[in-house]
This record gives C-alpha cells, sequence and structure tokens, in this order.
C-alpha cells in the first residue's frame, strides 16, 4: 500500500513538472534587476545609451563655457 | 567627437564585435536553431527515460554497477569542461551509465529496507516539482550570492566527500558522514537541501538560456546539468532514509 502511495505522488509530480516546465516563468522572476548574469546582461549595458538629439561643441563654444 | 554625435552621424553599429559588448550577444542565430524552454523540457524528459531505463539494467544486473558509475563520472566530466557542445551526445550515455548505477545501489538499499527505492524516488520527483513552483512563482529569487552561497557551500560537501573517500583507504571514515547519529542526519539533512536547492540553478539556468536564445545545444546542457543535481538529491534521500530507517 505504502508503495502505492508514493508511487502515485511520484507520477504526479513527474506529471506537474512536465507540465509546468513549459510555462514562462513569472514577470516577478524575470524582471529584477538582481538576477544572475551568466550570459552578460544586455539590459544594464544599454541603460549607458541616452536617448535624444546630440549637439556638436565646437572649440570655441568650450572655451567661451 | 563626443559619443552621441558619433552616433547622431554613423547610427548604430551592426559591427558584431560591438553588438556582442552592447546588446544581445546571441542575436545572430537563426531562431530555430535557439534554445527554448520546450526542448529542454523534452531532452529533460528523454535523459530521465534513459535513466530509468539503465536503472533496470542495473537493478537486475548489479555486477555493472561500478563499471557505470566510473563511465558516468568520465562522462560528466567530459561534458563540463571538455565539450558542452556535445552535451547531445555525452548527456544521454551519461543518464543510461548512472541510471545503471542507481539501479544497483536501489536495489542493494531495497534488500536492506524494504520499500526506501519508492520513498526515495517519490521524495525526489516531489522536490523536484514544488521547487519548480517556488521557482516558477517568483517565491524564490536566485541572485548572484543565493549562486555563490551555493557552490560554496557544494565545494564544501564534495571536499568532505573526497577526504572520506581517502580515509576509506585506511579503513576510517568520517563518522559524522557515515553513521545513523543524529548529527550525521542533522548533515545528510543540510546536504540534501544544498542539494535540492541546486535544482533552482538549473531552473534558472534554462529558463534564462531559452530567454536570452542561446545555441540549441545547450538544451542538452541545462538538461543534462538538471539530470546531475536530480541524481544527487536522489542519491542524498536514499542516504538519509537508510540512514533513519537503520536506528
Amino acid at each position: 500500500m505504502n508503495n502505492l502511495v508514493f508511487g502515485l505522488i511520484a507520477v504526479l509530480s513527474l506529471f506537474a513538472f512536465f507540465k509546468l516546465s513549459k510555462v514562462k516563468a513569472s514577470s516577478k522572476q524575470l524582471n529584477r534587476d538582481n538576477r544572475i548574469n551568466r550570459f552578460g546582461n544586455s539590459k544594464n549595458k544599454n541603460e549607458n545609451i541616452i536617448e535624444g538629439e546630440a549637439e556638436e561643441i565646437t572649440d570655441e563654444e568650450k572655451k567661451d563655457a | 567627437m563626443s559619443k552621441h554625435a558619433a552616433i547622431n552621424t554613423f547610427g548604430r553599429s551592426a559591427n558584431p564585435a560591438f553588438t556582442k559588448n552592447f546588446g544581445n550577444t546571441y542575436g545572430d542565430i537563426p531562431v530555430a536553431e535557439r534554445m527554448t524552454l520546450d526542448g529542454a523540457v523534452n531532452k529533460t524528459g528523454i535523459l530521465l527515460s534513459l535513466c530509468f531505463g539503465g536503472a533496470f539494467i542495473g537493478w537486475n544486473i548489479p555486477q555493472l554497477m561500478f563499471p557505470a558509475m566510473l563511465i558516468g563520472f568520465v562522462l560528466a566530466l567530459v561534458t563540463i569542461f571538455r565539450s558542452p557542445a556535445k552535451a547531445g551526445s555525452t548527456a544521454p550515455l551519461y543518464a543510461l551509465s548512472q541510471g545503471i548505477f542507481l539501479g544497483g545501489i536501489t536495489m542493494f538499499f531495497e534488500a536492506q529496507f524494504p520499500g526506501i527505492a519508492m520513498q526515495a524516488l517519490a521524495l525526489t520527483f516531489g522536490i523536484l516539482a514544488t521547487l519548480l513552483v517556488c521557482y516558477k512563482s517568483g517565491l524564490i529569487l536566485p541572485t548572484q550570492n543565493f549562486r555563490l552561497m551555493l557552490v560554496s557551500a557544494i565545494g564544501g560537501i564534495m571536499l568532505l566527500y573526497i577526504v572520506n573517500f581517502v580515509m576509506s583507504f585506511f579503513g576510517s571514515t568520517l563518522s559524522f558522514l557515515t553513521s545513523n547519529s543524529p548529527m550525521s542526519i542533522g548533515i545528510s539533512l543540510i546536504i540534501t537541501g544544498v542539494a535540492a536547492l541546486s535544482l533552482v540553478l538549473d531552473f534558472d539556468f534554462i529558463e534564462e538560456g531559452a530567454e536570452k536564445g542561446l545555441p540549441k545545444y545547450m538544451e542538452w546542457y541545462g538538461a543534462f546539468s538538471l539530470m546531475v543535481t536530480l541524481i544527487w538529491l536522489y542519491l542524498e534521500i536514499l542516504r538519509l532514509l537508510a540512514k533513519i530507517r537503520s536506528r
């Protein structure tokens, strides 16, 4: 009887594992800043690029400033 | 010329050397050749089936147990340190050989403590499913510190096992690892906990690999790393249950 119960638990757990594994993790898990950085985090590196129009500063303007 | 002026004048670079540093490292791999969650899960299923097949052989022919263990150990080292890209061929062989070893060792434990195999199996898969729920829901959030802590703990445990293995050649063992004293059971519980938490790192590796679009062979590598942890967890649970039942 014990073997039957434990066997059933094993089969149900395996079934749950295979069903749930294919579901994407929650946003709480994926969208956070402290994730393990295994393959290089592109998100943080992109933060260095500031979007918007750029202005060229001439040498004269630099001197005036 | 300032950095922003350069971007305005020449646009964003398409040079792979720059995209490697500033963008997605694996962006140039075609979609069909990228790692997916489904692929990694299917491969885990294949490895588990091979492991069960091997266990059937090992249960019936226990003489194969130690050669299979050695072959599995070498295959694991080759897969991890030499060629993760060849995990597609080494991981199935690893699962089969470790299955033979597990089948043999389980047969010996079962002969001593009837019913222990099914209990260990149920606990292993129960922990696997529970931790997966915890990971997917965000209840457990693996961070860099979490990984450092686990890797240090695994390093310490492996060192203990090596010392115990070397001591066994001189007719002695570390009693707190092998006896059935309360301290030994406590240490076994801690080791089982570390093995179980290592599963979270494997889930995170597979999830991140699929998200970043790693090459397809990493599906095999992810499934292989999950199998290594599962086999370790099963063995620890088997030892823990044996210690408890022998009291």
